[in-house]
């Protein structure tokens, strides 16, 4: 078993279409209620493209990108990622995507709190290798991981725990866990949403810089001044896409 | 890697998870002592059970014995897998002990070279085997004196008197200045150790042994013939004796409450010995044949063999034992008393068991709530792990694992403790009783003065297995509802 390192993608600019969706549609039940949060969506994103997806709070933004990052399950439509219906997919094959080809940057972080930041940056290749295999690897996992940390400047707080750090910090973690198995999309849902201004500018340079090494970002939020640093801006209302404009 | 990660983590970091490690220690602790005590005390009993009636025994109920032994004897000790056999009587008596002690007893008369064979009463003799033991093993001994000790323990064990004549004679008139009875006449006995009050001290030494040697015994039996109906003036048999040794067979009721005399002594006493009245020969009695097996045979494929042998011996004489009266052959674990009090031991056991099983069943219950908790606690985590690829069933596995690492802590560290305990129990017990006036263990309720202190390692294996089972079997629900746990309604959670 060999790790190769290359840069998070090296296809910036390419036109082919990585992740679509067509004709989706979910609802939930809210007591007696359904309540149909998306229509007949319809998107596509390209490799290497950094798309924001806006829209109010409850819009099914969210949900789109639950569906999109095979959290969860469309009740029609199909999404397509590498020309494979995602749907159609085993669990275990859905599960392998998600670990190695999926990278998740949530609101609130969503670290674990009994892991520090070194461990909670290794915990996707801890899910992707079997323990004999990432003992064996444990010193290129780990160089790995510090220089993603580096990069984002956490390299100082390898062995601080969640608690310890502030808001901005855990979400570079966050972000840092998502890089590690070098993910081909890059999920963000509201990634600077709990954050106050000035750390949500710095979170979205980390974005943008690394959009710019041609990481293929799909972010949700509900911040126009967010959204514009995307390269395409997709306004989802009424549980329908709408033009950016509209 | 993640499920190992995880669970060390969830073990060291989670602390309400320490209550379920808790309780499977405490519980696997609770039933390898109990089982360790209470089956100690089983094999204990099985052993001096078997130490002392030998393997088979020919016995008839009553008092009034049996004839024709010597020919059985001679006959079963054709067989090829019979080592030994012994005549025993067995009957009640009155003791004065040295005019101090006047009490009820049990009377034993032992052939005691051939006894020696078969069981294991050798080895319960203070003086003809314990004190030679104890020289030999001591460094401190000097080496004419293991010589000596040698010797004994080499030669046969007897009821021949260790003193002089003069001496007995000397101690006896030192007693009774006008007796004209020659002392030296007086054979000798041995005694349980608990009918002269000698007591095991806690260091192992014997409290109350001073001077028994020098001790008489006055004791009195009664003669129960064949159809006897009621007991005169000529059945009462009185013979003094010497104290030459005393005996601790470690079962309670043998050292509370009986002597051992010679066989042919205690016959002749009983009128069971062979004699002419009337002019008809009577051929003399026993009440019991006890037998010994060479090593290896098989005690129940035996007994039908003696029994045949037995049968056919009282056929040739034309006697005849029916119904209740009928002299039977059993093994050791059959034989009146044995079985009995084995069955109560072994039931009691089980109830116990089943008893303090029923309360480790707390155990899981304990284990399978808090587990609940915890992921109920860690939904969010759980939606984490599923969100970077992890799938159901590595989900499940962290949280079986989970319950697995406090089944194998928790019984480790139960069976270490269970160790500790167990194997220092009587210390304890003694402590117990120094500091609070506790006393849970009475030789007269459980028959040995010690409390059995080894564990027994089918046992020990048997419960922590079920300690690391019982474990995974809490965490089994919990781990179903996280591995079907929707990732996204886990993020969700608050």
């Amino acid at each position: 078993m060999g790790i190769a390192f290359k840069a998070a993608a090296d296809t910036a600019g390419s036109t082919e279409t990585l992740l679509a969706a067509n004709g989706l549609s979910k609802s939930f039940k809210m007591g007696e209620a359904t309540v149909q949060v998306l229509k007949h969506v319809d998107l596509s994103i390209k490799r290497g493209e950094f798309i924001a997806i806006e829209g109010r709070s409850g819009s099914g933004k969210s949900t789109l990108l639950h569906l999109l990052g095979a959290l969860d399950e469309a009740e029609s439509g199909v999404i397509s990622y590498g020309g494979k219906d995602l749907a159609s997919l085993p669990s275990r094959e859905r599960c392998k995507i998600r670990n190695e080809e999926f990278g998740f940057v949530f609101q609130f972080y969503h670290l674990l709190p009994e892991l520090n930041v070194l461990e909670n940056t290794l915990l996707a290749a801890m899910v992707k290798f079997s323990w004999v295999d990432f003992r064996s690897n444990k010193p290129q996992l780990q160089t790995r991981a510090m220089e993603v940390l580096d990069s984002l400047s956490m390299g100082h707080r390898l062995t601080h725990r969640p608690s310890q750090l502030s808001g901005g910090e855990r979400q570079r973690v966050a972000i840092a866990r998502a890089l590690m198995n070098q993910p081909k999309v890059l999920f963000a849902d509201e990634p600077t949403g709990n954050l106050d201004a000035e750390t949500g500018v710095q979170i979205m340079g980390v974005l943008e810089k690394l959009h710019r090494q041609g990481q293929t970002i799909a972010m949700v939020t509900h911040d126009r001044t967010v959204a514009k640093q995307a390269d395409r801006i997709l306004v989802l209302r009424e549980g329908k896409m709408m033009p950016a404009d509209a | 890697m993640y499920k190992l990660t995880l669970i060390l983590k969830y073990l060291r970091k989670r602390r309400i998870a320490w209550i379920s490690l808790i309780a499977v220690i405490l519980c696997t602790a609770m039933v390898i002592i109990i089982l360790s005590v209470m089956g100690g005390w089983l094999k204990s009993f099985r052993e001096q059970f078997h130490g002392i009636v030998g393997d088979i025994e020919v016995s008839r109920l009553g008092l009034s014995g049996f004839p024709h032994y010597q020919e059985m004897m001679n006959e079963i000790e054709k067989l090829p897998e019979v080592k030994a056999t012994a005549p025993t009587l067995q009957t009640f008596g009155l003791v004065n002990i040295f005019n101090q002690i006047p009490d009820g007893v049990q009377v034993i008369g032992y052939d005691i070279e051939r006894i020696e064979k078969i069981t294991e009463f050798r080895k319960s003799l203070f003086e003809q085997y314990e004190l030679q033991s104890q020289r030999l093993k001591d460094p401190k001994t000097s080496q004419p004196m293991k010589d000596a000790a040698k010797s004994v323990i080499d030669r046969a064990a007897s009821f021949a008197k260790p003193f002089s004549p003069e001496l007995y004679r000397s101690i006896w008139k030192d007693a009774f200045p006008r007796s004209t009875v020659d002392a030296n006449d007086f054979p000798g006995i041995i005694v349980g150790a608990g009918v002269v009050g000698i007591e095991r001290q806690p260091d192992g030494s014997f409290k109350g042994r001073d001077g028994i040697q020098y001790a008489w015994v006055r004791l009195t039996v009664l003669s129960m013939g064949e159809g006897t109906t009621r007991i005169s003036e000529q059945n009462k048999s009185e013979r003094m004796y010497w104290i030459i040794d005393d005996s601790r067979t470690k079962l309670w009721q043998y050292d509370q409450s009986t002597v051992y005399v010679p066989f042919d002594v205690l016959q002749k006493d009983l009128g069971m010995d062979e004699r002419t009245e009337d002019g008809v020969l009577k051929p003399g009695t026993t009440h019991r044949i006890t037998i010994g097996l060479k090593p290896g045979h098989d005690v129940a494929a035996a007994v039908p063999k003696i029994q045949q042998i037995v049968n056919d011996v009282l056929k040739r004489h034309d006697v005849e034992f029916s119904g209740r009266n009928a002299l039977n052959v059993r093994g050791w674990y059959d034989t009146p008393g044995t079985k009995d009090f084995l069955a109560a031991v072994e039931k009691e056991i089980v109830l116990v068991t089943f008893l303090f099983g029923m309360v480790s069943v707390v155990a899981i219950f304990l284990i399978f709530c808090i587990f609940f908790m915890i992921v109920v606690e860690k939904t969010k985590d759980i939606g984490i792990v599923k969100a970077v690829g992890a799938t159901s069933w590595g989900v499940a596995q962290i949280f079986l694992g989970y319950g697995l690492a406090i089944g194998i802590v928790g019984g480790g560290l139960g069976l270490l403790a269970a160790y500790v305990i167990v194997s220092n129990i009587n210390t304890i017990h003694m402590k117990l009783g120094d500091w609070m006036g506790i006393s849970m263990w009475d030789a007269k309720t459980y028959a040995f003065d010690t409390i059995p202190d080894k564990l027994n390692p089918t046992h020990c294996a048997i419960i922590v297995s079920a300690a690391v089972l019982s474990s995974l079997i809490g965490a089994v629900i919990p781990a179903i509802r996280a591995a079907r746990m929707n990732p996204v309604e886990a993020l969700r959670w608050e």
